[in-house]
């Protein structure tokens, strides 16, 4: 009701202030000290949070429960128009990814040869993750405000999460734990204001910090979710960046693992890089929570081998020889004769355990390489 | 033909629809429902309901106590520091009070005004916690309370009254 109570003032009577804007004085005063207490503190010391985490998430699972139903209702039925062209859309773009397909086994063929050659250890997925131990979870509650980019999985403590594990979806990294209560955690997301993250090009290894900016560009219309593009910031080595390069993680700093794809490099009109996220390619529902133990630093004592680091048989000395104009002489007898290649490993032969980005397929046994295969060094 | 007949909402009606839709404007973002839903493009209603409530029912508790249980929740859903939200509603009950006071005789272009000073203030507010107490993001606020300004004239009357009858006597 608008009736006018102490806000009145009386023909004689002192200025007197409302009790309404006094309490919110106070009030505002409470919610200054609050915000200087967060931000002293940090936010893995709020419990107050993780605990309203919890059951923010419980009322989420609640509310969006009949949403989801009705939405795999709805795509099923929208996707009842036009089912036939659809049909032989994709098949038509099955035909053309067959075509790719083989180019890229004969690619990851002759790539693998050459790291063999150079005796280079294998760029894993997620280098330092322990991804067998990975924990799944569904998205809950998604912050949805202005401030933070931030995500409520439903698995918490209970379910072995904990601060500083790595979410992924599966089209590439999405954040990084930054709050766990018992029954849900939060997860900063890569476009958030406060997230940096160091990355990398994969082909030309180009280092950069990945910066979030909670901005709205344009690539939003083309990826349909909330996730946006982050800036790249100190960029060593900018020049030997190429628009549409993967990006992934470089593992500086030990925050990341190494090796989890993020997105793809896109040049702005202002000369500035962005990152059309991966993950941002379809809703994110499901993520993997990703326990990351980090690499093991190098002990402080030295460790006592047999003989230098790089010895004769080293890479150096091996690239030197296959360099070299073979001489005239008759082989020896007692060289080991050339390997048989080893046949392709279909997805289903595979282990379940090991993602498919740290084995690159190999060529059908029937296909003849452009180039023969290496003989072993001799000794 | 009476039973045809329009008959305009209550005050309590509009004000409780008021009410509902600040809540819905907090926990709608929350849910993962797509961007549509996120703030922005989704309007703080909040603002609306400080600068109506602040205009309306300026000497009571509710109103303020109201606004900070709503930037509470919101701080918590958003997963924001606490107080964020709760300094940024009762900062525009505060600014709101006196706009209240300053204007004798209210119409729709003087009140959309106000709003407008009063969004352009809270803005100024987040750059101030930006720069001095926490690491935020403004420009997103500032396209939320931008559109929030905008829509000002279309919700208008689920949260206060443009007659002057109603703030007679703020000018004493």
């Amino acid at each position: 009701m608008a009736r006018r109570r102490s806000g009145v003032r009386r023909a004689g009577a002192g200025r007197r202030v409302p009790a309404g804007v006094l309490l919110a004085i106070v009030l505002v005063i409470g919610a200054v000290a609050l915000i200087v207490a967060r931000t002293s503190l940090g936010p893995s010391s709020d419990a107050v949070m993780q605990a309203g985490d919890d059951g923010a998430a419980a009322a989420g699972r609640v509310a969006t429960g009949p949403a989801r139903a009705s939405e795999g209702f709805f795509s099923r039925l929208g996707g009842m128009w036009g089912a036939t062209d659809r049909i032989e859309e994709l098949e038509q773009e099955n035909r053309e990814l067959q075509a790719w397909r083989e180019l890229a086994e004969r690619l990851a063929e002759r790539n693998a040869r050459y790291e063999a050659l150079l005796r280079m250890p294998a760029d894993s997925f997620g280098e330092g993750a322990d991804i067998e131990n990975s924990i799944a979870a569904q998205l809950v509650l998604d912050s949805g405000g202005p401030f933070t980019r931030t995500l409520v999985a439903n698995a918490g403590a209970d379910h072995g999460v904990r601060n500083g594990y790595i979410a992924v979806n599966e089209n590439g990294l999405i954040g990084r734990v930054v709050s766990v209560g018992r029954r849900a955690s939060r997860v900063l997301m890569l476009d958030d204001y406060n997230s940096r993250i160091p990355v990398m090009g994969e082909a030309s290894r180009v280092r950069a910090v990945l910066a979030g900016q909670a901005t709205r560009p344009p690539e939003l219309t083309t990826h349909p979710y909330q996730v946006q593009a982050p800036r790249m910031d100190f960029i060593v080595g900018a020049q030997s960046l190429r628009e549409g390069e993967r990006i992934i993680t470089s593992g500086d700093g030990g925050l990341y693992p190494r090796g989890i794809p993020v997105g793809v490099a896109r040049r702005q009109n202002d000369g500035s890089w962005r990152v059309a996220l991966a993950a941002a390619q379809r809703p994110i529902d499901f993520v993997r929570i990703i326990p990351y133990v980090g690499v093991v630093s190098p002990e402080d004592e030295p460790v006592e081998s047999e003989g230098p680091p790089l010895a004769s048989s080293s890479s150096v000395a091996v690239i030197s020889r296959q360099t070299m104009a073979p001489t005239a002489t008759i082989p020896s007898t007692t060289a080991p004769p050339a390997q048989p290649r080893p046949r392709p490993q279909t997805p289903a032969q595979r282990p379940a355990s090991t993602p498919a980005a740290a084995t690159p397929p190999a060529a059908a046994p029937t296909e003849q390489p452009a180039d023969p295969p290496p003989a072993e060094p001799q000794e | 033909m009476n039973a045809f007949s329009l008959r305009a909402p209550s005050r309590r009606a509009l004000r409780g629809w008021g009410f509902a839709l600040a809540v819905l404007s907090v926990i709608l973002p929350a849910l993962p429902l797509g961007p549509l839903f996120a703030q922005p493009p989704l309007p703080l209603a909040v603002l609306w309901a400080a600068y109506g409530w602040a205009a309306e029912d300026e000497s009571g508790w509710r109103a303020p106590l109201t606004l900070a249980l709503l930037g509470l929740l919101h701080d918590q859903l958003a997963g924001g520091p606490y107080g964020l939200f709760v300094l940024i509603y009762l900062s525009a009950y505060l600014i709101g009070r006196i706009a209240a006071v300053a204007m004798s005789a209210p119409n729709l272009v003087s009140l959309w005004g106000g709003f407008i000073f009063t969004a352009l203030l809270t803005i100024l507010i987040v750059v101030g916690v930006e720069r001095l107490l926490a690491p935020i993001a403004v420009v997103p606020y500032a396209e939320a309370a931008l559109i929030t300004a905008i829509f000002f004239p279309l919700v208008r009357p689920l949260y206060m009254t443009a007659g002057a009858s109603v703030r007679q006597g703020s000018r004493r």
